[in-house]
């Protein structure tokens, strides 16, 4: 059969178009999956990358870091994601996974985290504040948003809820609050302007990008439950996995941690 | 017998209760108005349609047949289609388009048939052009060269001069004429020009609403139609109702008593005296009676007016008003050589004669179901 | 730019293009020119997708691909590895969420053959494969083209219900666009820009050819006698 010219180049097109789609079809699914498959809690986010570059100077193998909301890897991990290694910004979540029987142990408490009123530069709120005059600050206008990351499913998020309630301005807050998935989508509402101030991580507000944007008060341990962070190995995680794991627990991490706005437990 | 025997019934979507068949050789047109189910018979033919019931033949080979559980699938039936639209598949050149059926054939000799069969339709120089490159009569000749190209056992039109202009036409018709002459296959041709059947057709056969009426020579059926409901369908315009008034079989003539006059025709005797009968004569066969000529009464004269004039490059059609009551109206069909000769014009008054063998009789209430007229 | 989750992409398109087209094809077909009913009840399904949020499809994808369905735990046994979380989930979703952008343009490309082609093939005695091959691709090729490049883009795009079905998880089922998300909360604004540039890019790209493809396929002759689309 004779194929017309006009015809003849679409084919041939479509037809090199389909052999580079299959050229890159793998011969089996992605082999990528080497390396410690890491679940983080979003307020890790900067201090990963050194704890990182610390792992791999001792020898350490490849890491493959996930960030994201506690509470989504919990129940992640719980439906079988295939992670190595779990650090939660809670206990809670590891207890409940190990009483599950996905986790190895009842893993260790790596950090203490801290929660900040983190105000971004040009906002009309300074962030000496007292939580307790939030309220009034939303009264008259200054401050029409106020970011925090979900209570439901992220701790910092629950600490940001305690210390409000503590400071007895959750109620009348509430037509203000905007959550974020994560903390560090919090974050991003804050330091864009979107909200006029946000209840951070003290590890996400010393990241430069955000520490750039505005600046923070470290808030009182007492306004909230403390935020014990404990990490855990799952179930099948590899020997690398638990190299990293030691590694966490030794000084050269929990230095590390403390110069990232973490407290370290003192015996784990 | 070989050549085509269909016979075809079914109840919906479109009523079908035809039979009819063409032997080798011959052209059958299926003539009728719209959506009497012309191009389903084809399509059953064909093998694109499955009728509730029925039977086609051709060849000695059964192609369907409902009582049996036959059904040919259309790939397998050496069936030659051509559609009204022509269906030319736009992807692919004209030499491509007919030798598609040919598939199967080595390149060479698919090449060769090919060139030969546009040669024939000719079209021999368009190989390589796209159909939407070609006219209306070209791409009629494609569609029939590739039809040819099945080496068919049966031939099927389907109105394939109804998207081209007059001229063309005229021609396409005279080819095809010529083609059927030389090919040994039964041909079918649907259309509802009568003119087109009576001129291309050796059998004609008239349908309506699924039914075939009739079956026959052209000037058979166009002259003699079985009923007043086939006259009807043929566009005959000189039906009429009558008395049967008495025969004379020993001078071989019968009296009808029409508007007030009796008129003689051929004895018929399968009508009973007193009843009512319709009666036609083509506008053909009116005679002209030249003012110098005055023939019996036994020839059915007829004094009238013209009320109109229909004066064409070859052929004049008058309407002619019957002098007294009930002043019935007569259309008669001369050359126009003629007319001129006697200088017919609007309000003039015209002597006519209807000649006795020329008055077909048929019954005279117009029944829905009808059979097979003898020929 | 994460290398890693650009190659995932690619595959997870790539695959699902190829498993989609073949599909499709036969779908469209019969949808096209079979009638029957519950025709139109087949058509909404297919188009369901298209209308659905992707939370919602990637809620009930969950629910199908969990431990506790058929599906999740026949695939547990088979491979060893869940069915969520993987990319072969990835891939099952890809092909359950793309799928009417594979279908309709297959299905207008198909519909447009005017049926008296087909009848006129197979009067000349082309079989049902030998028409498909020789009569309807050739004349739908622009559909088929669309549909593949259509298919290709919406799959490299897709967010939401890669996020619920697929998570997160480095080297298996980040894709670009989960890995663009992911850069984003890590404050990785240049990473997560480069990316974006790409796959805007890649998306005016598909645009314009699928536009070029529909102008050509507007001045396609006809068969004789019809009236262009």
């Amino acid at each position: 059969m004779v194929a017309a010219p006009r015809h003849a180049g679409w084919r041939r097109l479509a037809l090199a178009l389909g052999c580079a789609c299959l050229a890159s079809l793998p011969a089996a699914a992605p082999a990528l999956a080497q390396g410690v498959r890491v679940a983080a809690a979003s307020s890790l986010a900067f201090v990963m990358l050194e704890l990182e570059e610390a792992f791999r100077a001792e020898g350490g193998a490849q890491l493959r870091v996930s960030l994201g909301s506690s509470g989504v890897f919990a129940r992640q991990i719980a439906r079988g994601a295939p992670f190595d290694l779990f650090l939660s910004a809670d206990e809670g979540y590891v207890e409940r996974l190990n009483a599950d029987g996905h986790a190895r142990d009842a893993g260790s408490v790596y950090a203490i985290g801290r929660l900040v009123l983190f105000v971004p530069a040009g906002s009309p709120l300074d962030p000496a504040i007292e939580l307790a005059e939030l309220p009034r600050a939303h009264a008259d206008g200054r401050l029409e948003r106020l970011a925090l990351a979900q209570p439901e499913h992220t701790p910092y998020g629950r600490a940001a809820r305690e210390a409000l309630q503590a400071s007895a301005a959750w109620d009348a807050l509430q037509p203000a609050l905007v959550y974020g998935e994560s903390v560090a989508q919090a974050a991003r509402f804050a330091t864009t302007g979107a909200a006029q101030a946000g209840l951070l991580a003290w590890s996400v507000a010393l990241q430069p990008q955000v520490a750039g944007q505005g600046s923070y008060r470290v808030l009182p341990e007492s306004l909230h439950a403390p935020l014990r962070q404990r990490m855990v190995l799952l179930r099948g995680a590899s020997v690398d996995a638990e190299g990293f794991y030691a590694f966490l627990r030794g000084a050269r991490a929990r230095a590390i941690f403390t110069r990232h706005g973490f407290s370290v437990p003192g015996g784990g | 017998m070989s050549g085509l025997r269909v016979a075809l019934e079914q109840a919906g979507p479109i009523p079908l209760a035809a039979a009819f068949d063409c032997p080798r050789g011959q052209l059958l047109a299926l003539v009728g108005p719209s959506g009497s189910g012309k191009s389903t018979i084809l399509r059953c033919i064909a093998g694109l349609h499955r009728a509730q019931r029925g039977r086609v033949e051709c060849g000695g080979v059964v192609l369907f047949d409902s009582a049996g559980g036959v059904d040919v699938s259309p790939q397998q039936r050496r069936v030659g289609m051509v559609f009204q639209d022509y269906a030319l598949f736009p992807h692919l050149s004209v030499l491509d388009n007919v030798t598609l059926p040919l598939r199967a054939l080595p390149a060479a000799e698919r090449e060769r048939i090919g060139r030969g069969l546009l040669e024939r339709t000719r079209i021999a120089g368009l190989e390589a052009r796209r159909p939407h490159q070609l006219s209306g009569g070209e791409q009629q000749r494609v569609a029939l060269a590739r039809a040819l190209a099945r080496d068919p056992a049966v031939l099927l039109l389907d109105e394939p001069f109804s998207a081209v202009d007059q001229v063309t036409r005229h021609r396409l018709r005279l080819e095809l004429a010529s083609l059927s002459r030389t090919l040994e296959v039964p041909i079918v041709l649907v259309t509802h020009d009568l003119d087109e059947a009576s001129m291309l057709a050796d059998q004609v056969c008239v349908l309506h609403r699924g039914e075939t009426l009739q079956q026959g020579a052209p000037d058979a059926v166009l002259a003699r139609p079985a009923s007043a409901q086939v006259a009807r369908l043929i566009d005959m315009r000189n039906l009429f109702e009558a008395q049967l008034n008495g025969h004379s079989a020993e001078q071989g003539w019968s009296e009808l008593g029409w508007g007030g006059r009796t008129l003689r025709c051929a004895y018929a005797p399968g009508y009973d005296p007193g009843s009512r009968v319709a009666w036609c004569i083509s506008p053909t066969n009116v005679l002209l009676i030249p003012e110098r000529l005055r023939r019996e009464e036994g020839e059915n004269g007829l004094d009238t007016a013209i009320l109109d004039l229909l004066v064409g490059s070859a052929l004049t059609q008058a309407v002619l008003k019957c002098a007294g009551p009930p002043g019935l109206l007569l259309h008669m069909t001369l050359p126009t050589r003629v007319a001129r000769r006697h200088a017919l014009a609007v309000g003039g008054s015209l002597r006519i004669s209807l000649p006795r063998e020329a008055i077909h009789l048929m019954p005279a209430a117009a029944r829905e179901g009808g059979r097979r007229a003898p020929t | 730019m994460d290398w890693d989750a650009f190659s995932i992409s690619l595959q997870l398109a790539a695959a699902t293009t190829v498993i989609l087209l073949l599909g499709s094809v036969w779908l469209a077909r019969w949808l096209a020119w079979s009638s029957f009913p519950g025709r139109s009840l087949v058509e909404g399904v297919v188009a369901l997708p298209l209308v659905l949020p992707p939370t919602v499809l990637g809620y009930y994808l969950l629910v199908a691909f969990s431990r506790d369905s058929l599906l999740g735990r026949v695939f547990e046994t088979a491979t060893g590895t869940t069915l969520a979380f993987s990319f072969s989930g990835l891939l099952l979703a890809s092909l359950v969420y793309s799928l009417p952008f594979a279908v309709q343009p297959l299905l207008r490309a198909f519909e447009a053959i005017p049926p008296r082609l087909r009848e006129a093939a197979w009067c000349s005695g082309l079989g049902g494969w030998a028409t498909f091959w020789r009569v309807e691709l050739p004349l739908a090729w622009p559909g088929v083209l669309s549909a593949a490049v259509l298919t290709f883009a919406h799959t490299l795009g897709e967010f939401g219900v890669v996020l619920m079905v697929g998570g997160n998880i480095p080297g298996s089922t980040r894709t670009l666009a989960i890995s663009i998300y992911d850069r984003t909360q890590a404050f990785d604004d240049a990473a997560a820009g480069s990316m974006s540039l790409l796959l805007l890019g890649f998306a005016l790209v598909t645009v314009s050819v699928v536009y070029a493809v529909e102008r050509r396929r507007a001045q396609l002759p006809k068969a004789a006698g019809q009236v262009a689309p």
